[in-house]
């Protein structure tokens, strides 16, 4: 208790901060040095030398003064000077250059580029290193247009970036995460989603921290995917590591940027459905031109709903963006707030977030520095409440709501008279016009002809009349002091954490149902969650001679703490209020929870002549969550690299650049699937009815004091080269990942009292490759274009599932199609029988209605031929991973114009697609079978069968986007330093494989988190397109 | 000033150090659950356990009317669909869900038992013998489940891990049947009669009853009379007059045991009764078949009126619920009735014959018919009892509470009577479909030590 007071004391100091914080920004001076008397002013264009475009934004210093500046728009810059001082010009990748001021006042620079142009510096964990002498995988994606795609997620926007990196858009509703892969699945229970690290703090798997992050703000997204570089994070690095780097301030005179823009999203294949017309028209044909009585009177009824458009009514999201950074030479700073509104394509998902941001460092004494990163944000989700699928399966004759028109068919008879008081504006629902009389030309009281396909609400009133949202209140906070003990070698302490506050509402009122009040329900869940860190390191980043040596070694410290509370109400009489009045109230619970996680780290890099690279770490993570015979596990890694393109013989060559082979090998692990207090056996409170009420305590699980971390073991060789000064480069890398000692809730008998044990057990291998390629096709002055391609192929197989290989798994027990897994084959698996042909329509006893329906059963092969088809006539039908994904960006500059265009594409994956045996009514018992119908014995449902599993290949036009940069001195007099407009597209295109019956191939994830029922598809979001312009000011 | 920051900031790194170190800050008591090294020292956390129980026989009736009336002529789905269509059809699979969900809840309510039967002796006096009572009812009745179920099923008399792997076989039927009797006998010498007990909880009666159906299932005839004559005369039961209080006046007299629910209470409440309508999200279990139907008496109209519900006639009316939550149903689920024991005890004095001329057990079936105001046996001009009518009358007065498919097994008549009526309906009967198929999971993690039922 004590405990939990102390912490929210915290967060509410953090609040006060931020808020004086705020307060404080406009009082920041960046104070101007008093002029000296014998200076002059010293004007000058900086530009590259090789292709002489002018250079912004390089920084111009007076060597020994804190006196500088930076070049503006045209390459131009002005600073006074006194005569003989020295002028340093630098600029990141390019060298640094001195002059020294003379007579003269002005001076035209041209910069070298780097020749050590691979010398970016990546980040990787607790530390920075150059490019150049990665041993391990580790992609860099920075962000320089990536703030224009029109996408309210920061993970959203690397779809495509990263090769082995597989960010699939499973349930794109406005605000919904995607689901991110690093080289594949690995865990069998879990959710195999990689750490999230921020700014140097790790904030963990939770897709969540990903969408309260400003894109804007995003200075670069590096992902450390082989085990190798992602050991350091020990037992939380299994799955990859996504280390996002926010903007830092810089020095210089405080610049504002606004970046705002607006698109209009819209969904590009809205052709599953038939027409009532289309349906016609096909039981004309194939019915002898006649019409079966349903049809007479859906073609009487004469309405026609075109459930796709209704349901998916497109959207709009626009984005502002307002940042202010500057500094002095000690301190730095970098504020922004934006706000973001995505109105999604379907009829109610909506996703809003407001965003701010503080980045602040100062340098307190040549040997102490601090910074802190401040980061509120409040998000609110509307959810669409059901499935797509079940919002458009209802039949295309349905209207909307009754009118003066189609209410003469109600038939206020039925059901004890339900609908006798039915009036002009009510929400039409099917059963409403069954029993009418087609010669009479009324409704019947019990003769008529009947044409609803199902008792349920139309799905527009199951859609409006349900609220479902998800508000989110986060504070991402993080402070570091540095202590510089020698040169290069320095002690740093990091204290951060998050707070995040959920709130979900739910809400179905009394027409939500076809069951009415009885059914009216609202649900309120309240989640507090707290995560301290601290982090203690001491490092070393030294040169002398030929030796680079990088240090790092500390001690972390983290706590979690959760407390999530619900309460939930049914049987409302009315819709007038949706929060829970005591009387309605039928159920609550608060639930906390606590973990902690203490570990010890290090890390030597070597490079021995930029030749030889060696990169060892090791970490020891103890997790209260890990059984009290495994506390602690240990971490290590090593990978060397060689640079050929360093040795003698290669050195000089003017064909090769750069050629390094690397090898890498690590240990890492995965604690996300274990639950704090699992490997206890824990007795819970159960309620009973006896005697009215009582309370009984009940023992859940078995205890497992041996649980542990699932434990990814990978090697990953691999080879940079670049060729021709930079103009073609590639990057390969093999790996082959063993995820062993997996999480299992094994099945065990039953007769032990539980159906599950949680135990280390099973083993998965992914192995594949990626393969970037990049070119600069042309560089020119006025024209440049340059290439990148990146292909990855993965390969999942089941090793060892610890003696249940076979096992088969069901998401829906009233559509029971199954997955197998099995060992040598993919962890998911589509498992059933084969299609032979189609049921005849004339077995059929009603082929021409339900309206687009088409019969529940389909013939099967008879696969092992034994004469009879059952069981044993099963068999792997496809698996839902992609064999090839790939993606190919173009980046064209031609004068002030810019183009980006990125496809991307993957082959090779299949879904089951369950929204088929809705949308095509293959329920339904009007498709039952004549009496004659032959071989009733080889037939079975179609969910059983491979008619469901559909390509889920894909090729698309992800980002297309053109820009124009004003270039006129006129700006500059008005006070813009920059701008730029821009239009641009995401999916534009996107083809579909012509088998695939849906909006989106992505959607594979309806089987509920589940790895061994991955690529379940039911009613996913639809793939969206969104057209928009947008612009960047600078000011 | 640099001093003072120096200093502070040390200050904070001592803290953050001193904060974290050490492997015993590792170990976290959980705030929510209790760890189970610790617990049951004291009466009360046993009696927790005991409780606990309960809670876990609250799951056993959720689904169990598709194994037994669903397979039995009594009912039938509404759409004939998926996994549930498989037991009107005599055709189920060892996948079926429902299959699996009744062997695992059954054991479970038997491990709970066995915590409690392990931990008793930190109980004394009384309350110990109570206790014990109510955990040997409850495994017996978990077993009595299991053995009518699936037949051999293994005997679980202790708390086991996955590691005794020589609890994993099947016991024959006889042994089960034998360890349920043993149970039984003792829990009615150790229970309290039913004023000693809340309502809910086992009493010497419900053993007693429960005691007698295992003796007429075992053919233990006279001994099942015995403790049956006992019960009829015991003051604490007492049949209602109106039929429909039996269900809709619940905890009434004419109750022995039943398992009871709360209405819209999310955790204490069954969704069977709204699985069985039509707004149920199966569009309708449990529906009376036209078999049925077509053997209701015209005249048996205060029965017919609770059979059929008022709302939709196609729907059974027994379990309608009160609740305004459509799914969080309150209506208890009743396992053993005083109509129940009567017409065992006619049943018990029949002893397996085609008729008994005996006066007590047609006393017996009269009680039952007269409640409900239907002609007594000699009003119908017979003199004796047939097997059929008491069979019949036992499908009527108990229609849809569980009771059919074993009664027909009881009576000796299951494979006549379904094979008749699954020709009828266009199905195969076989014998081999009276007995569910082992579940195929549990097969599956047996390491190969549970066999499946011959069939299938």
């Amino acid at each position: 208790m004590t405990k939990r007071l102390t912490s929210s004391t915290k967060y509410s100091i953090w609040n006060i901060f931020l808020v004086v914080a705020m307060f404080c920004l406009p009082m920041f001076s960046f104070g101007s040095t008093d002029l000296e008397a014998d200076m002059k002013p010293v004007t000058g264009v900086v530009t590259s030398a090789a292709d002489g475009l002018p250079l912004i934004g390089v920084t111009v210093a007076v060597k020994g003064t804190t006196s500088g500046t930076i070049t503006d728009f045209d390459g131009k810059f002005s600073i006074e000077a006194e005569d003989g001082a020295v002028l340093v010009f630098s600029y990141t990748g390019f060298t640094t250059q001195e002059i020294i001021v003379g007579a003269e006042g002005t001076y035209n620079i041209a910069l070298e580029a780097d020749v050590e142009l691979l010398d970016e510096v990546v980040v990787i964990g607790y530390g920075k290193q150059k490019k150049s002498h990665i041993t391990g995988s580790v992609s860099k994606v920075t962000n320089d247009n990536l703030d224009q795609i029109p996408i309210a997620r920061v993970d959203d926007a690397l779809v495509g970036q990263v090769a082995g990196v597989n960010i699939q858009m499973n349930n794109p509703a406005a605000g919904e995460a995607p689901t991110i892969r690093v080289r594949g699945q690995g865990s069998i229970s879990f959710d195999s989603a990689p750490l999230i690290v921020v700014d140097g703090i790790a904030v963990g798997t939770d897709a969540d921290f990903l969408s309260s992050i400003d894109m804007n703000d995003v200075e670069s997204v590096e992902i450390l995917k082989d085990a190798a570089s992602s050991a350091i994070y020990g037992s939380r690095g299994a799955n990859g590591i996504v280390m996002i780097t926010t903007k830092e301030g810089k020095e210089g005179p405080v610049k504002f940027n606004y970046k705002s823009y607006i698109g209009f999203k819209s969904v590009p294949k809205t052709d599953v459905l038939t027409t009532v017309d289309e349906w016609l028209e096909y039981t004309r044909a194939n019915n002898s031109g006649e019409l079966p009585e349903k049809l007479q009177y859906v073609a009487l009824f004469g309405q026609q709903t075109d459930w796709e458009e209704v349901m998916m009514d497109g959207g709009m999201i626009h984005s502002h963006s307002l940042s202010a950074r500057g500094g002095t030479k000690n301190t730095r700073f970098r504020a922004s707030l934006s706000y973001l509104d995505d109105e999604g394509v379907l009829l109610t998902d909506n996703y809003r977030k407001i965003n701010f941001r503080l980045n602040l460092d100062t340098k307190v004494s040549e040997r102490i520095s601090f910074g802190i990163m401040l980061n509120p944000s409040h998000t609110e989700q509307r959810r669409f409440p059901i499935g797509v699928h079940d919002a458009i399966r209802q039949h295309a004759w349905l209207p909307l709501f009754l009118d003066e028109n189609n209410i003469q068919y109600v038939n206020r008879f039925r059901e004890n008279g339900r609908w006798a008081d039915a009036q002009i504006g009510d929400y039409a629902m099917e059963r409403m016009f069954d029993d009418y009389d087609l010669d009479a030309m009324m409704p019947s009281m019990g003769s008529g002809t009947d044409i609803s396909g199902t008792s349920n609400q139309s799905s527009l009133a199951k859609v409006l009349e349900r609220d479902r949202r998800k508000f989110q209140t986060k504070i991402f906070a993080n402070a570091y002091a540095t202590v510089n003990i020698l040169d290069g070698f320095y002690f740093r302490q990091r204290i951060g954490g998050d707070v995040r506050f959920t709130r979900n509402t739910r809400w179905a009122g009394i027409e939500a149902s076809r069951n009415g009040a009885a059914d009216s329900e609202s649900i309120r869940t309240t989640s507090q969650r707290f995560h301290t860190v601290s982090e203690s390191t001491l490092n070393l980043d030294k040169s002398f001679g030929e030796h680079d040596v990088n240090f790092v070694g500390g001690f972390a410290y983290e706590q979690w703490d959760w407390e999530e509370s619900e309460l939930e109400a049914a049987g409302f009489d009315n819709d007038l209020i949706q929060t829970i009045p005591a009387a309605n109230l039928v159920g609550g619970f608060t639930f906390q929870e606590e973990e902690r996680l203490i570990s010890y780290l290090s890390r030597v890099n070597y490079a021995f002549a930029n030749k030889y690279l060696v990169s060892l770490s090791a970490r020891w993570d103890g997790s209260s969550k890990f059984g009290p015979d495994n506390k602690f596990g240990f971490f290590p890694s090593a990978s060397v690299g060689w640079r050929i393109s360093e040795e003698g013989f290669l050195k000089d060559n003017d064909f090769i650049d750069e050629l390094k082979i690397r090898v890498s090998y690590g240990i890492t692990g995965s604690n996300a699937g274990i639950g704090p207090y699992d490997h206890i056996g824990l007795i819970t409170p159960v309620g009973t009815a006896l005697g009215g009420n009582s309370t009984g305590f009940n023992a859940t699980n078995i205890a497992n004091s041996e649980l542990q971390w699932e434990k990814l073991k990978e090697f990953n060789p691999g080879v940079d080269i670049s060729i021709l000064n930079g103009r073609f480069g590639l990057s390969f890398d093999y790996y082959n990942r063993r995820s062993e000692d997996l999480l299992l809730n094994l099945p065990i008998p039953s007769v032990t009292g539980f159906e599950t044990a949680l135990v280390n057990k099973g083993v998965v291998e992914n192995k594949g490759f990626e393969l970037e390629l990049r070119s600069k096709n042309i560089t020119t002055k006025d024209f440049s274009w340059s290439t990148t391609a990146l292909f990855t192929h993965n390969e999942n197989t089941l090793v060892d599932f610890a003696g249940a290989s076979g096992l088969i798994s069901i998401v829906d027990d009233k559509r029971p199609a199954e997955w197998i897994a099995q060992e040598g084959h993919p962890i998911s698996a589509f498992y059933g029988y084969v299609v032979s042909h189609e049921i005849g329509l004339e077995f059929i006893k009603n082929p021409f209605y339900p309206i687009n329906g088409q019969s529940q059963d389909i013939y099967v092969r008879d696969i092992n031929g034994d004469g009879v088809i059952d069981p044993d006539d099963r068999t792997i039908l496809g698996d839902p991973y992609p064999d090839l994904v790939w993606s190919l960006g173009n980046n064209i500059r031609f004068k002030d114009f810019d183009l980006s265009i990125m496809f991307q594409g993957s082959h090779g994956a299949e879904v089951r697609n369950i929204s088929s045996q809705y949308i095509k009514q293959e329920f339904s018992s009007n498709q039952d079978y004549t009496a004659e119908f032959p071989d009733a014995d080889q037939v079975v449902q179609r969910i059983f069968t491979n008619d469901d599993i559909q390509s889920a290949d894909f090729i698309a036009l992800r980002n297309i986007n053109l820009g124009y940069t004003f270039n006129s001195p006129g700006l500059g007099k008005v006070g813009i330093r920059n701008l730029r407009i821009y239009v641009g597209a995401q999916n534009l295109l996107y083809i579909m494989q012509g088998n695939y019956e849906g909006y989106n191939p992505e959607g594979a994830d309806q089987g509920l988190g589940n790895p061994l029922t991955w690529g379940y598809q039911r009613g996913p979001a639809p793939i969206y397109r969104t057209v928009s312009a947008g612009l960047n000011l600078g000011f | 000033m640099k001093n003072i920051f120096l200093k502070s900031f040390f200050a904070i790194v001592c803290v953050a150090l001193l904060a974290g170190c050490g492997k015993d800050s590792l170990i976290l008591v959980p705030p929510s659950a209790i760890g189970d090294t610790g617990f049951y020292d004291t009466a009360e956390q046993v009696e927790g356990a005991v409780i606990a129980i309960y809670d876990g026989l609250q799951a056993i009736p959720l689904r169990e009317f598709a194994a037994t009336e669903m397979r039995s002529d009594n009912t039938r789905t509404k759409s004939r669909e998926g996994d549930w269509a498989q037991f009107e059809d005599f055709a189920v699979l060892p996948t079926n869900l429902v299959v699996g969900l009744y062997w695992t809840v059954n054991y479970n309510v038997i491990f709970r038992a066995n915590r409690v039967l392990e931990n008793l002796d930190v109980v004394t006096g009384p309350l110990r013998d109570q206790f014990e009572g109510e955990a040997r009812f409850a495994r017996a009745l978990a077993h009595f489940n299991l053995v009518r179920a699936y037949g051999a099923v293994p005997i679980i008399d202790k708390v086991i891990i996955q590691t005794d792997t020589e609890y994993y076989d099947r016991d024959n039927e006889v042994d089960v049947l034998a360890f349920i009797e043993t149970d039984l006998t003792a829990a009615a010498g150790l229970l309290p009669s039913r004023s000693g007990m809340a309502d809910g909880r086992a009493t010497s009666g419900a053993a007693n009853g429960l005691l007698a159906k295992v003796k007429l299932t075992r053919g233990d005839y006279s001994g099942a009379e015995t403790i049956l004559s006992n019960l009829i005369n015991d003051p604490e039961y007492a049949l209602v007059d109106d039929y429909g209080d039996v269900f809709y006046s619940e905890m009434n007299s004419e109750i022995i045991f039943a398992i009871p629910y709360l209405d819209d209470d999310a955790n204490e409440s069954q969704d069977y009764s709204f699985e069985m309508t039509a707004g149920g999200v199966r569009s309708g279990l449990n529906y009376p078949t036209d078999d049925f139907i077509s053997v209701v008496d015209p005249d048996d109209t205060e029965r017919s009126a609770i059979l059929f519900s008022p709302n939709n006639a196609a729907e059974v009316g027994k379990f309608l619920t009160q609740s305004a939550d459509a799914r969080l149903c309150g209506n208890d689920w009743i396992v053993l009735r005083l109509a129940d024991v009567y017409l065992m005890h006619a049943e018990a004095i029949m002893a397996g014959q085609q008729s008994t001329p005996s006066a007590a057990a047609i006393a017996s079936y009269d009680a039952i018919r007269e409640r409900v105001g239907l002609p007594s046996l000699a009003d119908q001009g017979a003199s004796e009892l047939t097997r059929d009518m008491l069979l019949h009358e036992r499908r009527m007065e108990l229609a849809f509470e569980n009771h059919r498919f074993y009664d027909l097994v009881r009576f000796g008549v299951a494979e006549d009577v379904l094979s008749a009526f699954a020709a009828a309906e266009g199905h195969s009967f076989s014998p081999t479909d009276l007995l569910l198929p082992i579940p195929q999971g549990e097969i599956n993690v047996s390491s190969g030590l549970l066999l499946q039922n011959p069939g299938y």
